[in-house]
């Protein structure tokens, strides 16, 4: 009969110390589930090997649509009345780059926060477990699973690396 | 640096600190702010109910000081984007414990800017024709006019500049939430959307703020340019120039950086945040400002070189009356103030006195006001024919207008300040070298 999978998380006062645990998480054929950590560590980010971002695509995708959408609203615009102003021509382009560059900038900032959260995952409002309230403070946490007949080890481990250790028992609410 | 001293804990503590529950006299200093709004809001009332003459725009001159305040608030607000956007992409770490105060004067300033269109329409309830929506004579905006970019632009850097400024704050917001209790808790539980600092976040996290950083550059200088074209689009003599853009530009951000100093001095004062705000960083502001006011002293200088050197008389004109004429004052005010004293930067005892620093960054705010009244008064008072010269000077009610806005900028400010984190911890957190003490 296979054994409940376990969790623990250790937290660590500093990112050389989470990082260092990260890289010998799979060596000692433990699960590196979820790392936190106050700020965005390029340490860990580089440990972690993280696939790059692609909020950069949500960010692209509204910049086109702004694009469109500005110069296709000025044009839009003018054309319901066909009058000259200033002896431009009623489809003024250059004038209306300065709509399309703003719309573009728009579009884009509304495509990248589109892009931050759907890839983020959030709003997030449920509870997550395990969680120290500390992690968004100052500590860095790293969680990782095993058999249960390896809890023990997996304990040995985090005390090794110098964590502080929380079982799988509450959640962040 | 002194930050060498600090702990994660310790910024954390220093932070949430400000956000105790006020004294009295916080509450006395909400109390005044809001009575100068009301005083404010009691003028613009007051011209809606018997008219835009209440103010002092008239012929020649039909822009006031609604325009001067409006150009003056959106140059308030470009320094903001300087530091968080620009500054962010350059890698400067002294602009991390000024960044999100900054950013937060923009996003009010902008705000605050915003209102003077709307007290400059008169009949404010039309000021729907100027969004691009069917109305009863099947009207559109036409946008081949500047006014018709302003609206564009800047109304894009309200939207822009506001979630950069949400998006910056959502892990501080998240520390808070984790030290909070009961319905606190819950609030910033909502406003920090579930944040957790999981890695998986912090990667889309870190992508997206340098996209929203890489966008905001480009933004923040058109739309200054754009607020420039209002004026240089016009052939007007002392507005058709091509130095517009560039000039309005640099003065944005020269009078930006002095209400960055002149917030900050109290601000780390009040709050404790010796240690976060050092006067490195002022200093490295200061030395901007002097940056700044050199670019603004050379557009002053190129616009009267032009003037001449065109042999137009009515530009040459324009130019002799703004520096001898009835606005000589207000001239000479401007070219002191914002490219003369700001030199006294130069001097390092200067720019790391505390007190020499507010002073200055008084005068360059009163500069840039005057620079925007000379530009925008002295030349339609003074333009082609001299039939139709005049002169212009605010009335009572613009001043109370005035007043009430710059009481609204102040207002949001302090309730921001003691609300919500006015110095981004996170960023403070990363710019410390080898990550900082921990404590605990």
């Amino acid at each position: 009969m296979a054994t409940e999978p376990t969790r623990l998380m250790g937290l660590f006062d500093k990112e050389e110390q989470a990082v260092s645990a990260i890289r010998s998480l799979r060596d000692d054929g433990f699960t590196l589930e979820r790392v936190h950590g106050p700020i965005p560590s390029h340490l860990i980010a580089d440990a972690l090997a993280l696939p790059k971002s692609r909020v950069g695509w949500f960010t692209l995708a509204g910049g086109i649509t702004g694009f469109l959408a500005g110069f296709l609203l000025a044009i839009f615009t003018a054309t319901r009345w066909h009058l000259i102003v200033s002896g431009k021509p009623v489809v003024a382009l250059v004038p209306f780059v300065i709509v399309g560059f703003e719309f573009t900038i728009l579009f884009a900032v509304f495509g990248n926060v589109l892009g931050l959260i759907s890839q983020a995952r959030l709003p997030r409002f449920g509870p997550i477990a395990p969680y120290d309230p500390r992690l968004t403070g100052h500590k860095f946490g790293v969680l990782a699973s095993c058999n249960a007949a390896r809890q023990k080890d997996l304990h040995h481990f985090f005390e090794g690396k110098g964590a502080q250790i929380i079982a799988d028992e509450g959640g962040q609410s | 640096m002194s930050e060498t001293a600090l702990t994660y804990q310790m910024v954390d503590d220093t932070v949430l600190d400000t956000l105790r529950p006020p004294e009295k006299t916080y509450w006395v200093t909400v109390a005044l702010l809001f009575v100068g709004i009301l005083l404010g809001a009691g003028c613009w009332l007051y011209q809606i109910l018997t008219g835009i003459g209440v103010g002092g725009q008239n012929n020649p001159v039909h822009w006031g000081t609604y325009l001067i305040n409006f150009v003056f608030w959106v140059g308030i607000a470009h320094s903001g984007t300087l530091i968080s956007a620009i500054l962010h992409l350059f890698r400067a770490g002294w602009r991390n414990p000024i960044a999100r105060a900054a950013e937060t004067m923009t996003v009010f300033a902008v705000c605050t800017a915003g209102l003077y269109p709307f007290i400059h329409l008169g009949r404010v309830w039309m000021v729907f024709y100027m969004l691009p929506l069917p109305n009863q004579r099947t009207l559109w905006p036409n946008f081949t006019s500047p006014l018709m970019f302003d609206v564009v632009a800047i109304s894009t850097y309200l939207t822009v500049s506001s979630l950069f400024w949400f998006t910056g704050m959502l892990p501080d917001l998240a520390i808070i939430r984790d030290r909070a209790q009961g319905l606190r808790r819950k609030i910033f539980a909502v406003l920090s959307l579930g944040w957790t600092g999981e890695y998986e976040q912090w990667r889309h996290y870190a992508r997206g703020y340098l996209f929203f950083a890489a966008l905001a550059t480009p933004l923040v200088i058109s739309v200054h340019s754009v607020v420039s074209w209002d004026f240089a689009l016009g052939v007007v003599p002392g507005w058709h120039t091509t130095i517009f853009a560039p000039y309005f530009v640099a003065g944005a951000i020269h009078s930006g950086l002095a209400m960055v100093i002149t917030l900050m001095i109290p601000l780390r004062k009040i709050f404790h945040y010796e240690k976060i705000i050092t006067i490195g960083v002022l200093e490295m502001v200061a030395k901007t400002i002097v940056f700044t006011g050199l670019i603004v002293g050379f557009a002053y200088g190129t616009e009267v070189f032009i003037a001449w050197y065109s042999h137009n008389i009515v530009e040459m004109e324009t130019f002799r009356w703004r520096a001898l004429g009835d606005y000589a004052l207000e001239y000479w005010i401007m070219v002191t103030c914002n490219t003369v004293i700001p030199l006294l930067f130069l001097f390092k005892p200067v720019r790391t006195s505390l007190k020499w620093l507010f002073v200055i960054s008084i005068f360059v705010n009163i500069g840039m006001w005057y620079e925007r009244f000379v530009i925008i008064i002295g030349s339609v008072a003074h333009d082609f024919i001299p039939y139709a010269w005049g002169l212009y000077r605010p009335t009572i009610v613009e001043f109370g207008i005035m007043l009430g806005s710059f009481c609204l900028f102040f207002f949001l400010f302090v309730l921001f300040v003691k609300h919500l984190p006015s110095v981004s911890m996170t960023e403070i957190k990363e710019a410390l070298p080898a990550g900082g003490g921990h404590g605990d």
